[in-house]
């Protein structure tokens, strides 16, 4: 590990790649047109990489230069990222290309013919249905491109350390790679698909590759079985998802983007689309968000799917692809948007998307509270924020079409900041986890290799150990000041701290849904209720995870042998660190939530210097004109920042031993944490809903038993109507034409004779018929 | 004046005969002839049916038939030259290689 530094020269074929974007532009490409390759690219590098992985596996120069294919998976990565931050580029200076959403050079891919009624008979309409491949840029889809593209690449870098020095991956990281390459082609690609059906193509990509890589240790049982359940879990929300999108084409007759957005209310043949018909349409496609971004009813999934390799779950279950059922919800906008051509008459979609989400919220923070599974946590973490961007869009949507503008359009850009906040401090959250467990192991391997040294005994087992259990680390901070640092700010931008990432987006979901309950609708009482009670809880999970890791004495010996050396590790940390601490506020200056909720079309400072637009925009945060929203906001952050860390503190605070450094702002926190004295919650945490929290109030349980009544009999049932009643059809069949051949071949004697006399009475037997007919 | 019908009623007796010869016996030659017996009985109801109705097709089909036998009893006895060449025997009976 020591030579961490000269190390770094293994990068350098990546460079290129990030300079392809500058070079095409000089050669006069339009970014658009590159827009191609941000998916072909790593198209081309999936099979590359598994094909060399097969031919030279085990190969030391493969091993050691190229990290087992790592370095091809980051080169491909590094130029969807340029191309697609040269597109952002373009399109927030505005130089020209853009309309305000495109649709870039479609070409026909699939063309069907479609036998149609048209009220008296059935005619073949031919060339109806043109399926075209091209590319979608608005807002949003830029937005989510960027978190896509970006942290594909850090956390792809991040796994060069993480994967490469943990010796149960040897000679099998090829997979890792390809199959991570795989799914960055599938988010990219539905992000950038201007139609439905890829949109839903590379849905289902990202859903195989899901369980490819919660899968990746297929050798533990519950490994296996976690895959298993996050792609049939995920499967029930696609087949909703199916039909939504059948139903769609249905109204419209087409499933691009272009042709559906340009007028919603209009239907295939200009009929007017009836919002009855277009509620079932969306609610389906809501089902398919829900499944894919880990909601309730579906939810079930997320948390075993932390069994796959960290670097999986910060990307894939973390950061980006549970992000494909916010961004499914946010392209329902246009069609309930009545100030643009939407459909009127579904406030109903948007109430119980909030609704779902405020319930998820709410339930997946209470389950957050007991876990002590580092990575746990931070999946239930991840479900509650994923709910309350769920529960924002729901507000926006019930806004937009009851003809509230200005606030849909905020609170929908909020949401999509706060996706945009989240996924970048949910990532480093994940990848400083993945640190902490990674080092946590290793020591552990340490520790176990003295003790067989100095001692006879043949010490613990090794699989019993649990490196991600936090009630084992404790006092980390000192052992790892860097990591400590970046879950710092991850888990501040998540509580909503004011100033950092979250907080500009959660604070702006929460006030808006209180101003829709308030003002508009008194339904959303209970999702703006809930997602309030769920701020104070952030805080408290989010302060307890922290400081059950890296404050307090050192709760088990493993974590006196904890170094933070692992190369290639910190590096990706330390990037989204700046982008949490500082990023949230430099967008919030410069208008992200307006731009993403498409009320502007490019990023600027409003006001007249930098200085009072700071004020401006603190004052709008902090002191908004409203006394009910000032009173909500206040109180989110009173909740959020004092009450849940300061429970928190009282439980799990306390100082590092004595004599240890870290680094200031978290030696500060650490002692901070040991002021407010502790409290004994033992009674509390044996209690009936301590347990039923731990036991993830009993979901799994439920749909097991559900499927144990309906599914397992069903199943079995059909095992038994294939083995006997289909098989034993095909097995009678066979048998008795066996047996019949066993019959007629006794009638083949070989002699002549016998043939000629059967010639003869078959001769006369034809005669005697036809004679008899025709007497 | 014979009756046509007379003369067809032989054509049937002799094919009878030649057809139980033909499956009863056992030595080929015996069994090539008994099929000469057939194919004549047939011809005997082509001139018999040319008689009744005065229609030359009848005694040309015969003409031609005959032909034709002569040369397939050509064929009948090579076969049975290169049977006995090979199996040794011109016994139906033992010539039953395909059998098995």
């Amino acid at each position: 590990m020591s030579e961490s530094n000269n190390e770094w020269h293994l990068l350098l074929p990546v460079l290129p790649f990030l300079a392809v974007a500058p070079y095409l532009y000089s050669t006069g490409w339009e970014s658009v047109e590159a827009a191609y390759l941000i998916v072909v690219v790593p198209l081309l590098t999936f099979p590359l990489i598994l094909i060399l992985g097969q031919m030279y596996n085990g190969n030391e120069t493969w091993k050691h230069r190229y990290k087992e294919g790592g370095i091809f998976a980051l080169g491909a990565l590094a130029l969807s990222l340029s191309i697609s931050v040269w597109i952002i580029y373009d399109y927030i200076s505005g130089s020209a290309h853009f309309e305000a959403a495109s649709v870039v050079d479609p070409f026909s891919w699939l063309t069907f013919d479609v036998l149609q009624h048209n009220g008296s008979q059935w005619e073949l309409s031919t060339g109806f249905a043109d399926i075209g491949v091209g590319v979608w840029i608005d807002s949003i889809s830029l937005m989510l491109l960027f978190v896509a593209t970006f942290l594909c690449f850090l956390i792809c870098w991040f796994s060069l350390g993480y994967m490469n020095t943990d010796s149960i991956n040897e000679d099998r990281n090829h997979r890792f790679y390809g199959e991570f390459v795989l799914f960055g082609i599938g988010m990219f690609g539905m992000v950038l698909a201007d139609n439905f059906l890829w949109l839903f193509i590379f849905w289902e990509i990202m859903g195989l590759c899901s369980y490819l890589l919660i899968g990746f240790y297929f050798w533990k049982e519950s490994a296996a079985a976690a895959a298993k359940k996050a792609f049939l879990t995920t499967r029930v929300g696609d087949v909703f998802l199916m039909v939504g999108l059948l139903i769609l084409y249905n109204i419209y007759g087409s499933l691009e983007f272009a042709v559906i957005f340009d007028d919603p209310s209009t239907g295939v043949g200009g009929a007017l689309v009836d919002s009855g018909e277009l509620f079932w349409a969306l609610m389906m496609l809501f089902i398919g968000a829900v499944g894919k971004s880990a909601q309730f009813p579906l939810h079930v999934w997320l948390p075993d799917a932390m069994e796959g390799p960290t670097p999986v779950s910060a990307l894939i279950h973390a950061a980006t692809m549970v992000n494909a059922g916010l961004y499914l919800v946010a392209r329902m906008v246009p069609f309930v948007d009545i100030g643009h051509g939407g459909v009127a008459g579904l406030e109903d979609v948007g109430l119980i998307i909030a609704w779902i989400g405020g319930i998820t919220a709410f339930m997946a923070a209470a389950i957050a509270l007991v876990q002590n599974d580092i990575k746990k946590v931070l999946a239930y973490s991840t479900m509650s924020q994923l709910a309350y961007i769920f529960t924002g869009l729901g507000a926006a949507l019930l806004l937009l079409n009851i003809g509230e503008n200005h606030a849909g359009y905020f609170v929908l850009g909020a949401s999509m900041f706060h996706l945009f906040n989240h996924a970048m401090a949910k990532g480093m959250l994940f990848m400083a986890s993945g640190s902490v467990i990674h080092e946590v192991h290793h020591a552990h391997d340490h520790v176990r290799e003295l003790s067989l040294k100095y001692s006879s005994h043949e010490g613990e087992d090794p699989s019993a150990f649990d490196p991600q259990d936090m009630r084992i680390m404790g006092g980390l901070a000192a052992k790892m000041p860097v990591t400590a640092t970046a879950m710092m700010f991850g888990s501040m931008s998540i509580i909503g701290i004011p100033l950092i990432g979250g907080f500009w987006s959660k604070e702006g979901i929460i006030a808006e849904t209180w101003a829709t309950c308030l003002h508009e609708e008194p339904m959303m009482f209970v999702p703006a209720l809930l997602v309030l009670a769920t701020a104070g809880m952030t805080g408290f999970y989010m302060t307890r995870m922290w400081l059950m890791t890296f404050a307090g004495p050192p709760k088990s010996e493993v974590v006196g042998h904890v170094h933070e050396a692992t190369p290639w590790i910190k590096e990706p940390l330390i990037i989204l660190t700046l982008i949490t601490a500082i990023g949230g506020f430099a967008l919030a200056l410069l208008g992200a939530a307006n731009f993403l909720g498409g009320e502007s079309d490019h990023l600027a400072i409003h006001g007249d210097d930098l200085l009072s637009a700071i004020l401006n925009e603190l004052e709008h945060a902090f002191l908004p004109d409203d006394a009910n929203l000032r009173l909500v906001g206040w109180t989110t952050i009173l909740i959020a920042m004092v009450l849940g860390p300061v429970m928190a503190s009282r439980i799990h605070g306390g100082r590092l031993i004595d004599g240890v450094e870290s680094s200031p702002l978290v030696a500060w926190l650490v002692n901070l944490s040991s002021r407010f004295g502790s409290q004994n919650v033992d009674e509390l945490a044996n209690s009936q809903l301590a347990e039923a929290l731990q036991r993830r109030l009993y979901f799994d349980d439920l749909y097991e038993m559900v499927l144990a009544k309906t599914a397992i009999p069903l199943a079995s049932f059909s095992a038994w109507f294939d083995q006997n009643v289909i098989d034993g059809v095909i097995k009678q069949i066979e048998s008795k034409s066996a047996f019949g051949s066993v019959q007629i071949r006794r009638v083949t004697t070989g002699s002549a004779r016998d043939y000629i006399l059967m010639a003869a009475v078959g001769m006369l037997s034809i005669f005697a018929l036809i004679w008899g007919v025709s007497a | 004046m014979i009756e046509a019908s007379w003369i067809a009623g032989l054509g049937v007796i002799l094919f009878g005969i030649g057809l139980l010869g033909a499956f009863s016996r056992k030595n080929a030659i015996v069994v090539l002839m008994c099929i000469e017996v057939m194919l004549n009985a047939a011809n005997l109801n082509f001139v018999a049916g040319a008689a009744h109705y005065g229609d030359v097709n009848g005694w040309v089909f015969t003409a031609i038939a005959i032909a034709i036998s002569a040369a397939e009893v050509a064929i009948g006895l090579a076969i049975l030259l290169s049977l006995y060449s090979t199996q040794e025997t011109i016994y139906l009976d033992e010539a039953n290689i395909l059998k098995n």
